[in-house]
């Protein structure tokens, strides 16, 4: 404890002695400024909501603005829905793609392709909201023989085709930051290109690729006009509870839909912050955990003479 | 011979998802490129009251160029102290992650902080101002990251050899490393606006309205975008109009030329700067 | 062509090219069998480019183009229908700095057998043991075979790579400089090694350590700027040089 106490008057006397400094530092803390402060408006916006429905805001199974009920057990279950659909896809689909980019493309063609997918990344939500809308939901209304296209599923497969891009970047990244000794260890020793990959890379990479799931999971679970756009928004589970094919109601597209119409420091403006408050929990403890799991990866891995 | 076709097969197989990628990228692309026949230059220049979407492209450029300047200066700041000056503990360490945390922050959660804090609590209203902080906020973790990584790549012996001729820590860094990482630096600040140019969440309340409007008279007006106003259509409008298809391609556009600016910007400059491979 | 007895790789009119860099130029040259062979010069000769084109290796490095053949038993390793994974089973190599792979002892050994289906079960860990022994190391990792590979000190982890290497049951064993980052007692066991594991296997070491050529090898050749300058038995070269060029390396005028 001594330690501590010792180390931080030192830190201010010489942030006071070099003014830069001080403006660098508050640069530097805004984000964690920033955080707090969310944390602490959201609260405070959501309170009223707590206290009238305590954790049946979270746990009710109705979601009605008219009869002023707030439950939102229906749209976490729609966003847990459509977050693990579309993580279905786009893991396999994007962890084999990027041992494909980093392992068996040549050089010559990785950059280009690494850009497209740079490219596919930096498309705005709305845009993919979109064209599901127009061309998705109408190819699935009629291949299952539907009235609408807009459900669980049509959701998912929109938001794997937006989460693919952050899985292939980090497991990309994971992938080929595995040390170069090793694979030419293992090639010397005849091994072939594809026991290397799964002998020695992917071992390796697990803890990153996991982590890049997770931050997948996160922006899946945060996606808002996309799936807004092609979800169907109505506030109940799926009949049966597996049934991609009805529509859903994730929580952020109610945030997003029922904002405009909430008026200020009423019971569903203050329902909308309990959400608003939710999703940020949420988001903040995967990514914490993400962060750590990629700590102690890069520690396993990096441990040589 | 065994060895070398099973390993090709399974390449091969591993290839199928990279295909199924590459059309994805053609179908988003080829769909939006049927709505070519929508724009032209009237539709780009007439005025939003008169059936032209100018205005909304002027907003989008106002939202984004503000949001720029906010978190270009403050970002480079924050990742120059992150770099070069922070000392390694725990406080460094949660500094660290809460750029990684902000960055996940859903972007309607975003809003939601946007409207309670600036739009209400600093009663900036609905404006354009209040658009600038929030998307400054999502650009913020980008820029960082971004002039992190470029600071990093610039070698040490610049500053040193400032730092040898008597300057102090943050002329030697100011003039050497950090002017030698000014591509690295605009790049991430470009790809920031890439990210913030189609954002709908996070201005949906604090900085646009669905009333059509011409262009703010000052920040403290609400704007018209081009991402709003394409969701608006589509959501509250039904049926997206031939004119719907004209926003969507102007904003992948806009995205598209700013990310691929980004690219080429990234790739030219990595060649040209001699310490780089 | 016609191979002698005791010749076990016989390279001829080797050139290898990094884009436009000329790295080996034209070399020919024959190892003799069950021997050991030092292949020494100043930095940036080719020394290690060259033993890499013996297992083919340099072909993972871009830009590489290598022309003239190098028959080992009788066979061209360049032609196209070598199985490139056999061969690199038949030609073990050391690297420079220790690699092991972050598994454990026992792990490491094994890898290379498991890939070739060499064995399993018992058979393998009598492969792994006798591996271990003719590295010189068993009798020290024994009780911890499952302990991690870096839980070794840096001359032990030479010594895992050279069992790891020995356990795919090779015929020749490349070296690359494997004593540059141990100390003088690592490198004096390891340096023993050599010569025991002459007596079953055709080593080709790089080393830019004269007295270590001097000490290790029966052979040494000596190249400079891509060239082979001369060739021959280690005592004829180090104390009756043929080159000038030799003569001025050997008595320290350049490194």
């Amino acid at each position: 404890m001594k330690h501590k106490m010792l180390k931080t008057p030192k830190f201010f006397k010489r942030l006071k002695s070099q003014p830069i400094e001080v403006i660098l530092f508050f640069c530097a803390s805004f984000s964690i400024i920033v955080l707090f402060l969310m944390l602490l408006f959201t609260v405070k916006e959501g309170f009223f909501a707590f206290s009238k429905f305590g954790l049946n805001l979270i746990l009710g199974q109705r979601w009605d603005t008219n009869r002023n009920m707030y439950g939102a057990f229906p749209l976490i279950y729609s966003s847990f829905m459509v977050v693990s659909g579309a993580l279905m896809i786009s893991v396999p689909l994007g962890v084999s793609t990027s041992i494909f980019i980093v392992e068996v493309m040549p050089f010559s063609l990785r950059d280009i392709f690494k850009s497209t997918i740079e490219l596919l990344a930096s498309i705005p939500s709305v845009i993919y909201g979109f064209i599901g809308k127009i061309t998705l939901a109408p190819f699935i209304a009629s291949l299952f023989g539907l009235f609408s296209g807009e459900n669980a599923l049509t959701a998912s497969l929109i938001l794997a085709v937006m989460t693919t891009p952050t899985i292939i970047g980090i497991s990309g990244e994971i992938i080929a930051a595995v040390p170069k000794d090793y694979k030419e260890a293992a090639l010397a020793l005849g091994a072939t290109k594809w026991q290397t990959v799964k002998g020695i890379v992917l071992p390796l990479s697990k803890s990153g690729i996991l982590a890049s799931v997770m931050l997948g999971f996160g922006r899946a679970i945060g996606e808002t006009i996309a799936v807004l756009m092609v979800a169907g928004n109505v506030a109940k589970i799926p009949t049966p509870p597996w049934n991609y094919l009805d529509p859903v109601y994730p929580v952020t597209a109610v945030i997003a839909m029922q904002m405009g119409e909430a008026a200020v420091g009423s019971l569903e403006y203050s329902a909308l912050f309990g959400l608003g408050l939710i999703l940020f929990v949420i988001t903040f403890i995967v990514n914490t955990l993400a962060d750590l799991i990629v700590k102690k990866g890069s520690l396993k891995r990096g441990a040589k003479l | 011979m065994n060895g070398i076709v099973k390993e090709r097969l399974i390449f091969a197989t591993l290839g199928i998802p990279m295909l199924f990628c590459l059309l994805a990228f053609i179908w988003i692309v080829g769909t939006l490129l049927t709505g070519i026949g929508t724009v032209n230059w009237k539709l780009l220049t007439t005025s939003v009251l008169k059936g032209g979407i100018f205005e909304m492209i002027i907003g989008t450029m106002y939202l984004l160029l503000g949001a720029a300047g906010i978190a270009g200066p403050i970002g480079v700041l924050a990742a120059v102290y992150l770099v070069e000056y922070a000392p390694s503990g725990k406080l460094t360490r949660m500094l660290d992650q809460s750029i990684n945390n902000l960055a996940g922050v859903p972007s309607v959660v975003i809003g939601l902080f946007g409207y309670t804090f600036f739009c209400r609590q600093l009663s900036l209203g609905v404006s354009l101002a209040a658009g600038w902080l929030t998307l400054a906020l999502m650009m913020l973790p980008i820029v960082i990251r971004g002039t992190e990584e470029a600071i990093k790549m610039v070698p040490a012996s610049f500053k040193e050899a400032a730092l040898a001729l008597g300057a102090t820590r943050w002329r030697a860094v100011s003039s050497t490393t950090l002017s030698a990482s000014m591509p690295g630096i605009v790049t991430s600040v470009i790809l920031g606006m890439a990210r913030v140019a189609g954002e709908t969440a996070a201005i949906l309340f604090t900085a646009c309205v669905s009333v059509t409007r011409g262009l703010p008279r000052s920040p403290f007006e609400p704007v018209m975008a081009l991402s709003y106003n394409l969701f608006v259509q589509i959501v509250a409008l039904g049926t997206p109009a031939q004119r719907v298809f004209g926003i969507a391609l102007v904003l992948f556009s806009i995205v598209a030329s700013l990310a691929i600016f980004a690219i080429i910007l990234r790739t030219h400059y990595r060649r040209k700067q001699p310490w780089l491979r | 062509m016609h191979v002698s007895d005791d010749t076990k790789i016989d390279i001829q009119n080797l050139n290898v090219w990094f884009f436009d860099n000329h790295v080996l130029n034209d070399i020919s040259l024959k190892i003799k069998q069950n021997a050991v062979t030092a292949i020494m010069g100043p930095s940036g000769c080719g020394k290690t480019t060259f033993i890499r084109a013996i297992n083919r290796m340099n072909e993972l490095i871009r830009g590489n183009k290598t022309t003239g053949e190098v028959y080992i038993n009788g066979h061209n390793i360049y032609d196209e229908d070598i199985d490139l994974y056999e061969l690199r089973r038949r030609v073990g190599m050391v690297f420079q700095k220790p690699n092991p792979f972050p598994k454990s002892i026992y792990d490491n050994v094994a890898f290379g057998p498991k890939i070739h289906k060499m064995a399993k079960g018992k058979e393998l860990d009598k492969i792994v043991e006798r591996s271990l022994k003719e590295a010189a190391l068993w009798d020290e990792v024994k009780d911890r075979l499952h302990e991690s590979a870096f839980s070794l000190s840096g001359g032990q982890q030479q010594r895992l790579c050279i069992a790891r290497a020995l356990a795919v049951k090779p015929e020749i064993i490349l070296m690359d400089e494997p004593c540059s980052a141990l100390d003088p007692t690592a490198t004096a066991k390891i340096e023993t090694l050599m010569r025991k594991l002459s007596d079953n296997y055709t080593v080709v070491i790089v080393t830019h350590n004269l007295q270590q050529a001097a000490r290790v090898s029966d052979f040494t050749a000596f190249l400079y700027m891509g060239k082979l300058v001369e060739y021959g038995d280690t005592e004829s070269v180090f104390e009756n040089p043929q080159s000038k060029l030799t003569e001025k390396y050997i008595m320290g005028k350049f490194g």
